[in-house]
């Protein structure tokens, strides 16, 4: 969404939207008088038009000061004008949000027109050099087929200098000759540059909407409690700065400026997820709301809010609630005490019937957080539970073997890797699904969604054989996964099926089918930033070929990846190169022992102890950190505490 | 060379995973039938004795395929929206790829197919197809929908030769790869 570029393109009337034309910022000046019929759109914009503004119900008297100034040709008074500025910058914002308004856009449909007379006029001793009063003048008399706004004017030297519509530029040169507060006025259109903003300061109410952004982010933030994550927008027509703003002296013009503040709380947060955490409760309590239209935007802005507070409003009706019935679906806690609406007979049953979350309705529960869990279920689809890893591997803990040995490697020795447990026939791919940032993988990225099913790429990007593949690896970043120890960080799921070709070339053989989903840590290499890269890794395990270094191979490995994502602490740990060098890795990293190693640590505890082979392995690998004698003196710490499982049964 | 990775075997895979992606996702997003895409109940295989489908559903062992729609018309539900634009789960592929795991693949097939298909032809093969996207809750119908939660799915199947099919080319509807094992996983 585009920032607005500057004070001219705050403008209501020099967007060629429908809003600045017909949102009544003129007339006489002021919100007072309104054309257009009636109208509601999507974004809560009702009351606008709907409401019968000239005299608001509950706001302040906007008109008092109307004519106090005293300003000849009639224009209307400082205030008026004031608010209508500031609805029209607020309503930039708005209008920004809603995508109707591209701030670059108006410009080309604009016209330059230079107005001679002012000088000489007897509005020229008003306090603004009567251009208030010669704008207003303007605008009646060019409005006679249908309304024209204009925007704000600047006065250099003698003349007026003024950007319009394309379309009511002739309108406006009709008017040349015309006769105003005894001068006569002479407009032409000019191709000249508008003289420069800022050196003449034409009016002084005016805001720009940069002030008008940061006044509403100081309310915004003043009213903000980090603790409680509370955003406090209570009693908003008694706030100081926006009373000086003049933002809440109408009704309409309130609500124009509570969409403001909405969509400055929204822009304020990189993304949803973030907003939500920081804004979980929000009071608008003592705001004299009606009807929630006048506030719906919140439910866009923050819909998983989670504690909200009406109370001391003047809801008198259901129908006054109801437009927020379908929104607020996580909400928890509501207060709308000191609104009439409570009174009614079925107040409770209604309000809980609304909001599924609910749980705490003026200060009393309503539902327990569990049926509350249920009411929501009802509402929305809801995923599938998940359960651990569901290992089931013909029982000789093959995958968990396997697995251990394999990501060990895969962090440490590559190559070695390549050599122990793939073959000629081995495949491999990778597959970056639908990340958007480049990184080391995308080039090598078999994603047939991507590079299509036909094209050179499917077959290129599938790397045959232990020598391709170690290539390919030694090209990927270096990974550290975590421990298969730590049962949470992982999803496993494995089962053995038929009817794989055996490599004597006789029979059928059974496969193992494995699925990996975790992630492992991945500097990223620019910026040299810890960070941690989600990934799924299937493989298809096979008998191997004789004279293999296990009895197993890997015949398929497809790795997705998604994308990665910088590590919350900053600390980066240097995870070892995995680069092509010969010289064994492993050997420069003092604490990691190879597979082999391990599996023979493993045999002797378990033969020293009689702990099956997945409790030595766990007794090695945990406090003890495959210090043997330290596993040892551990056993025999706990061993009253371990359960009859973790011994092999005798045969 | 592999026979695995045989061109033509390569080629092939490929267009039955794209097939095969793009059948099953819609039907699951339109809350049709899965289950003739597994091999339950395909007489060739039942004839020869075949096991039913593995199917191991975010960890839990799912019997058969009608039971899998039983789970996906369960995550479904949404009895009190209504706004239909808000109640759809809607699964989108971000990614796929498939290997040949056995390009030789001879279980229940009739004879003339074994004498007919060659190892190389890109007919005989068995296959292991990954697929990886985000499935939206609460969603409407169209990409970019506004949707309520979503999480990353990961799907692996193992896919083998319907011989029912491949013995009568032609007939209408008649899936050419049967899943003999699917493993989901949604986070």
């Amino acid at each position: 969404m585009a920032p607005p570029t500057g004070p001219r393109a705050g403008h209501g009337g020099s967007r060629p939207s429908s809003r600045g034309a017909r949102g009544g910022t003129r007339g006489a000046g002021g919100i007072g008088k309104r054309r257009g019929t009636p109208r509601t759109d999507r974004d809560g914009d009702v009351s606008m038009d709907s409401i019968n503004t000239g005299n608001p119900p509950t706001g302040p008297a906007a008109h008092s000061t109307r004519g106090n100034r005293g300003a000849r040709g009639g224009r209307g008074g400082g205030p008026a004008r004031s608010s209508s500025r500031l609805a029209q910058n607020v309503r930039n914002y708005v209008a920004d949000q809603d995508g109707t308004a591209a701030s670059s856009k108006p410009q080309f449909n604009k016209v330059t027109l230079k107005i001679h007379g002012l000088k000489e006029s007897k509005a020229a001793s008003n306090p603004d050099g009567g251009l208030r009063s010669l704008l207003g003048f303007l605008e009646r008399k060019s409005s006679k087929e249908r309304p024209i706004t204009l925007g704000r004017g600047t006065i250099q030297g003698d003349h007026v200098w003024l950007k319009v519509n394309q379309a009511d530029a002739p309108h406006l040169l009709r008017l040349n000759g015309f006769t105003y507060a005894g001068a006569v006025l002479a407009i032409e259109e000019t191709n000249g540059p508008m003289p420069g903003q800022g050196n003449q300061p034409t009016d002084g109410a005016d805001t720009k909407p940069s002030d008008t952004k940061d006044k509403l982010m100081a309310v915004l933030a003043s009213r903000y409690n980090p603790e409680q994550k509370l955003l406090d927008l209570s009693a908003l027509g008694a706030d100081p700065i926006l009373t000086t703003m003049g933002a809440f002296e109408s009704k309409p013009l309130a609500e124009k400026s509570f969409k403001a503040l909405m969509r400055i709380t929204a822009t304020h947060y990189d993304n949803a997820a973030e907003k939500d955490a920081a804004i979980q409760a929000v009071t608008l309590a003592n705001n004299d709301i009606q009807d929630v239209v006048e506030v719906f935007t919140m439910a866009q802005t923050l819909p998983r809010l989670l504690r909200l507070d009406l109370s001391g409003n003047k809801l008198d009706d259901f129908s006054k609630l109801s437009k927020w019935r379908h929104e607020f679906r996580r909400l928890e806690e509501l207060h709308v005490v000191g609104n009439p609406v409570t009174n009614l007979p079925t107040y409770p049953t209604q309000v809980i019937e609304w909001f599924p979350s609910l749980q705490i309705l003026d200060g009393r529960r309503v539902r327990t957080p569990e049926e509350a869990a249920e009411a929501l279920r009802l509402w929305f689809p809801t995923p599938l539970p998940r359960l651990p890893s569901n290992l089931r591997d013909g029982g000789n803990n093959v995958a968990s073997t396997f697995l251990g040995g394999f990501f060990a490697l895969y962090d440490h020795d590559r190559i070695a890797l390549a050599r122990q447990f793939y073959d000629d026939d081995s495949a491999f791919s990778l597959n970056t699904g639908a990340e958007s940032a480049s990184s080391a993988y995308s080039n090598y990225s078999r994603n047939l969604d991507t590079i299509g099913v036909r094209g050179s790429s499917a077959q290129q990007r599938l790397f045959t054989g232990s020598n391709l593949i170690a290539e390919l690896w030694a090209r990927l970043p270096a990974t550290r996964h975590p421990s298969l120890d730590q049962a949470d960080e992982w999803q496993i799921d494995c089962h053995t099926f038929p009817s794989l070709a055996d490599p004597s070339g006789q029979g059928f053989a059974m496969g193992l089918a494995i699925t990996v989903i975790a992630q492992f840590e991945e500097v990223d290499p620019t910026q040299q930033l810890a960070g941690t890269r989600p990934f799924a890794r299937s493989f298809i395990l096979g008998p191997s070929k004789p004279g293999a270094p296990h009895p197993y191979r890997v015949i398929s490995d497809e790795l997705t990846v998604r994308a990665w994502k910088p590590q919350e602490t900053s600390v980066a740990i240097p995870i070892p190169a995995v680069g092509p060098a010969p010289a064994a890795p492993a050997a420069a990293q003092a604490p990691v022992l190879d597979e082999v190693t391990r599996a023979q640590m493993i045999q002797e505890l378990s033969r020293q102890t009689g702990m099956n082979a997945e409790y030595s392995r766990l007794c090695l690998a945990g406090e003890a950190n495959w210090d043997f004698d330290l596993a040892l003196r551990s056993f025999h710490e706990k061993r009253a505490d371990l359960p009859p499982e973790a011994f092999v049964l005798p045969a | 060379m592999s026979a695995n990775s045989h061109e033509t075997n390569v080629r092939c895979s490929c267009e039955a995973a794209r097939n095969f992606v793009d059948w099953y996702y819609r039907q699951v997003n339109d809350g049709k039938s899965i289950t003739q895409g597994y091999v339950n109940g395909h007489t060739a295989y039942d004839r020869a004795g075949h096991p039913p489908a593995d199917i191991c559903i975010n960890g839990l062992v799912v019997a058969t395929p009608q039971e899998w729609e039983k789970l996906l018309e369960q995550q479904r539900q949404a009895p009190k929206q209504p706004d239909p634009n808000k109640r759809r789960v809607r699964y989108e592929v971000e990614g796929y790829d498939a290997h040949v795991v056995n390009a030789d693949y001879r279980f229940a097939a009739p004879q003339k197919m074994l004498d007919v298909h060659a190892p190389t032809d890109g007919v005989r093969m068995m296959m292991v197809l990954t697929v990886t996207g985000t499935v939206y809750f609460g969603t409407g119908r169209d990409k970019g929908d506004d949707y309520w939660e979503k999480q990353n799915f990961h799907d692996r199947f193992i896919l083998v030769p319907n011989w029912d099919a491949l013995e009568r080319p032609g007939t209408r509807g008649g899936r050419k790869y049967l899943v003999i094992s699917h493993n989901y996983r949604a986070n």
